[in-house]
Parts: C-alpha cells; structure tokens; sequence
C-alpha cells in the first residue's frame, strides 16, 4: 500500500512539473502529423489514381520507383537531407527557404508519409473486380462516375489502410523532426537525453507512444466506418 | 430494329479478324440470339452494339442511326446492358444496383424508388425485402434477377444480354430463362443474347444468329435452324443433340392441329395450362408433373384447345423420326 501510494504522489508530481509541457508539445506534435497527413493525402490520392489509371507501364514504374526509393532512406537521415536541400537551394538559388522550423520537419514528414499511400490508392483501384467497370462502362456511366461511385468505394478499405500505417509512421518519424527545430515531443526526448533527465525523456516518449496508439485506433475506426457496408456485411443468410 | 453492315473488327491491323463482314438485322422487338464457341466473335458483336468495341469499319444502325455518331454515354444509357458476372456493385444495395441508370439520367427519386420496386416485383424479389440487401447476401440466382432488373431499369428499347444465365446451376438457370420468357413477352423488348449454350439459344431466341470464327454462319428461326442447318459446321455444332432440340424447337403452336377444339373453353385461365411457345419437351414435362390425361393450351389469353397426352405423343415420335432420317 505504501509503495502504491508512493507511486501515485510521483505521478502526481511528475504531471505537475510536465504537465504543462506534454500538453504544449503533444499539441505541436498533432499538428505536424495532421498537417504532413493531409498534405501527403492531397499529393498522393491523386498521384495514385493517376497512375493507376495510366496505361504507359513504364511511367508508372518510373513514378513507383522514385517513390520506393524513399522509403528505405532512414527517417533521421532523410530529415538531415531534407534540410541540406533546403539550404542549398536557398544558397544557390536564392529561394528564401527556412533552413529550419516547421517547413523543414512537414516536408521531410510528407515524403515519407507518400509512399504507403500512393502504393495503397494504386493496388486498391487496380484490384476492383474489371467486370464490374466494364459494366458500369456498359451502362453509360463517365469514366469520372465510375472513379466516384464505384472505383474509390470499392478501393477505399485498401486506401484507407495505407493511410493508416502512414499516419503511424508519421507519428514516429515526427519525433525526429525536432532536430531540425520543427517542435514536438522530440524536443522533449532529445533535451532530456543530452541532460539525463529521465523525466523529461518520459514526458517526450510516453505522450508519443500513446499518439501512436490512440491515432492506430482511431484510424482502425474510421477504416471500418468508411467500408462500404455492402463489403463488410457477413455473406448471405439462408 | 438494329441492322449491322459488313461490320469487321481486327485487332491487329487486319491480319485476323474477331468478326468479319457481318451483316444482319434485329428486327424491333425479337430475341435474336449469337451463339456460337468461345471466340467466335459473338460477345465482340453485342459489344459493339453500345460500342465497348468499337467497329474496324463497317456501320452499325440502331433505329437508322449510326451508333459512331451518337454521344457514346447517351446512347449505353438508352441501352440495358446485363453479362454473366452480373458485375452488381458490391458497395450498393439492391435497390440502388437497379437504380443506377435511372440516377444517372437524373429521375426524380420517387419515380426511380417506384421503378425499381416494380421491377423487383416483376423479377420474383419481394421488394421490402430485398431492396435493402447487399450483393453478398444474395444467392447465385438471386443476384442474377438483379442484375436482368437492372438492365430493364430505364426502360430501354434495347437489351443487350451477355450469358445472363451463364453462371447458374442447370435448375436456377432453366428457371430464371423460363420467368424471363414470360416477362419477356410482357414486355417486348429487342433483345440481343449472346449464348454458347445450344439449348438455351434455341430456347430463348426468335431467330438465332450461328457465328464461327467471326462470320455468321446461319441465321435462322430455331426450328429451321435445329431441321436444316445451312451448312456443315452448324450441322456439326447441334450434331449430337439433334434428337432433343428438335423436340424442344417444335412448340405446341405447331402441333395445334392435333388440339381438340370441340371441348368449350373454360371463361378464363385456368391454373394449369400450356402456353403455345411452350416446346414439345416442356408439354411432356407438364403431363408428367400432374398426371393429367390432357391439358387447356392458350395463346396470350386465347383457349386454342385440349391437348391430349397420346397425341403430343404420337407428335413426338413423329418429330424423332423425322430427326432420325435426316441425320
């Protein structure tokens, strides 16, 4: 009992020194995830749509590669690179780009979230059954009908899943991001690795892990929520 | 009425062709059936009635019209499409399955809500219960009514049907080719029907066009065709089933000379009864099932007489004999 009780007066003074602060950066991290997600859905849905819909193979292989190449990059270095980039084309371009902050972290989250994405959208559109296309071909329905009331419906379980393990990953990478001066619970973690504070190491990596978490389940729901219902009913009764 | 003129689709530039120098009509309101093997050319002509194919050259009419110059979307619309995946869309209810052109040409909800339960009425599906259904929860034969009621949505002239039944079970399907002989002749649309199946050709089609190869090899009314068959590969093609399809090309109709007149007709239909277009092979059937000594015929409506079982017999032995010296 006293050890419990021990527990708990920690707890209660570990929230009163980082309370404050896990609410701010948990805050910064949502909103670089939410902001990089719906960036990479706005490039990438479409990129996918196109290039399911593109009937030059090569293209697509081009496209899907340089997409692939992306992925193997390691999350930490493909931020330092993102920022490297920015530098130079500010140096050699003149282009007045940030060399750190928030635009740095966002796109270097945004490539990374594209890939499960782009891939998803594709294999989701080029898997719907082509009879069932070529019969709303068959029924005068226009190529831009098909891809809203039959295509994207029937894809968007395969979308939506791709969406869901880029949104996780997003999360974990944005953790990173703080190295670049992008904020987040990074900012906690790292400050609190270069000083041995493990309490504010807990503070940056318990809020992060339960993101991921929370963020994994929520997307579960929506996943379900958006299934058209007719592909999530149980077969036929009797 | 359709008419296609020397149409020729090559997909390779002209050195072979899916279908060479086609020509033939569909007369307003018959079922014409295309039978033929597989790569025959037979669902490449019905595609290219609303132009999933489009012709190499040649022209096809519809009404006089010429189906390359019309706007590619209206014309699907005003024609019923339905193929043997059915292709129902798995996302969409029943009722919204049926729905599909009548929304894409923008009726009224109500009107497309009445049309389609009249139609699930007139497919066997008791519309309360089935309009909210999902595909999946439907059975092979179930599903296959949808999608025949689907392609009737909007009312089109034309329906072009692509194995409907294809993909049934021997009794689902001689079912459901039995219910829509009946809402067919309700109905009278002009109906195209692709086919490989020998039997149903001759069974659903007013006329059955024979394709091998890509060229038609005989066009013909179901009796003819089944009793002089134009040349050897059609000959070959209903070979082994000669003595059946001549059984089931004779309709009652043409027997009615045997029909005992003299009998007064009852003042209406009764519960049993043959219809004329029935064959010589579905009257046996009947006998068999109640038992009776003879049976009322009707045309639409109209009493044409008793016919009495020894005398569709003695039709049938005469029919068989007839099919055995020809052979």
């Amino acid at each position: 009992m006293i050890a419990l009780s021990e527990f708990f007066q920690k707890l209660a003074a570990f929230f009163q020194d980082y309370g404050q602060l896990i609410l701010v950066k948990s805050r910064e991290h949502l909103e670089l995830t939410l902001i990089a997600m719906l960036i990479a859905c706005a490039i990438a849905v479409p990129l996918g749509i196109a290039l399911a819909r593109c009937r030059v193979r090569l293209l697509v292989n081009i496209v899907m590669g340089l997409v692939n190449v992306i992925q193997p990059v390691p999350s930490l270095a493909l931020v330092a690179l993102v920022m490297t980039l920015f530098i130079l084309i500010k140096l050699n371009l003149g282009v007045p780009l940030p060399g750190t902050g928030m635009g740095v972290g966002v796109t270097a989250l945004v490539a990374y979230a594209l890939l499960p994405i782009v891939r998803n959208t594709f294999t989701g559109l080029r898997q719907v059954d082509p009879t069932v296309v070529e019969v709303a071909t068959g029924m005068g329905m226009t190529r831009r009908q098909i891809l809203i009331a039959v295509e994207m419906p029937l894809a968007l379980p395969v979308i939506m899943a791709g969406v869901r393990i880029a949104t996780v990953w997003t999360i974990g990478t944005a953790t990173l991001v703080s190295l670049v001066g992008a904020g987040g619970l990074g900012t906690l973690i790292f400050q609190g690795l270069s000083t041995y504070d493990v309490g504010l190491i807990l503070a940056g990596t318990l809020p992060a892990i339960a993101l991921a978490l929370v963020g994994d389940w929520m997307l579960g729901l929506l996943e379900r929520w958006l299934t058209p219902s007719g592909l999530r009913e149980p077969p036929m009764r009797g | 009425m359709i008419v296609l003129d020397k149409v020729c689709k090559s997909y390779d530039g002209g050195r072979t062709f899916a279908v060479r120098d086609l020509s033939l009509e569909v007369r307003s309101g018959e079922t014409l059936v295309l039978l033929g093997t597989s790569g025959s050319g037979k669902t490449t002509t019905m595609k290219m009635v609303n132009r999933l194919i489009e012709p190499t050259s040649g022209a096809i009419l519809i009404e006089g019209r010429d189906v390359m110059a019309q706007d590619v979307i209206a014309l699907r619309r005003s024609i019923g499409y339905s193929i043997q995946h059915i292709g129902l869309f798995p996302h969409m209810t029943v009722a919204e399955n049926v729905g599909v052109v009548p929304r894409l040409l923008r009726w009224a909800r109500r009107r497309t809500d009445e049309r389609v339960d009249q139609l699930l009425g007139m497919v066997g599906l008791e519309p309360v219960d089935f309009r909210g259904r999902y595909p999946a929860q439907l059975s092979g034969g179930q599903r296959q009514r949808v999608g025949v009621a689907r392609s009737l949505a909007a009312d089109p002239p034309i329906v072009l049907m692509d194995e409907p039944f294809g993909a049934l079970d021997p009794i689902t399907r001689e079912q459901l080719q039995n219910e829509f002989l009946e809402l067919e002749s309700e109905i009278r649309k002009t109906i195209v029907f692709v086919t490989h199946d020998v039997f149903e050709a001759v069974k659903m089609g007013d006329r059955v066009a024979v394709l091998d190869a890509g060229e038609l090899q005989q066009l013909a009314p179901p009796q003819e065709l089944v009793e002089s068959p134009a040349n050897e590969f059609v000959d070959h093609f209903l070979g082994q089933h000669r003595f059946q399809l001549s059984l089931l090309t004779r309709t009652i109709g043409s027997i009615v000379s045997e029909l005992d007149a003299s009998a007064p007709p009852p003042p209406s239909r009764p519960e049993v009864f043959l219809p004329a277009r029935n064959s010589l092979i579905e009257a046996l059937d009947l006998f068999k099932k109640t038992g009776r000594k003879s049976v009322p015929v009707y045309r639409g409506q109209a009493c044409l007489g008793e016919l009495a079982k020894a005398d569709l017999l003695k039709a049938i032995a005469q029919v068989l004999g007839e099919a055995g010296s020809a052979a």
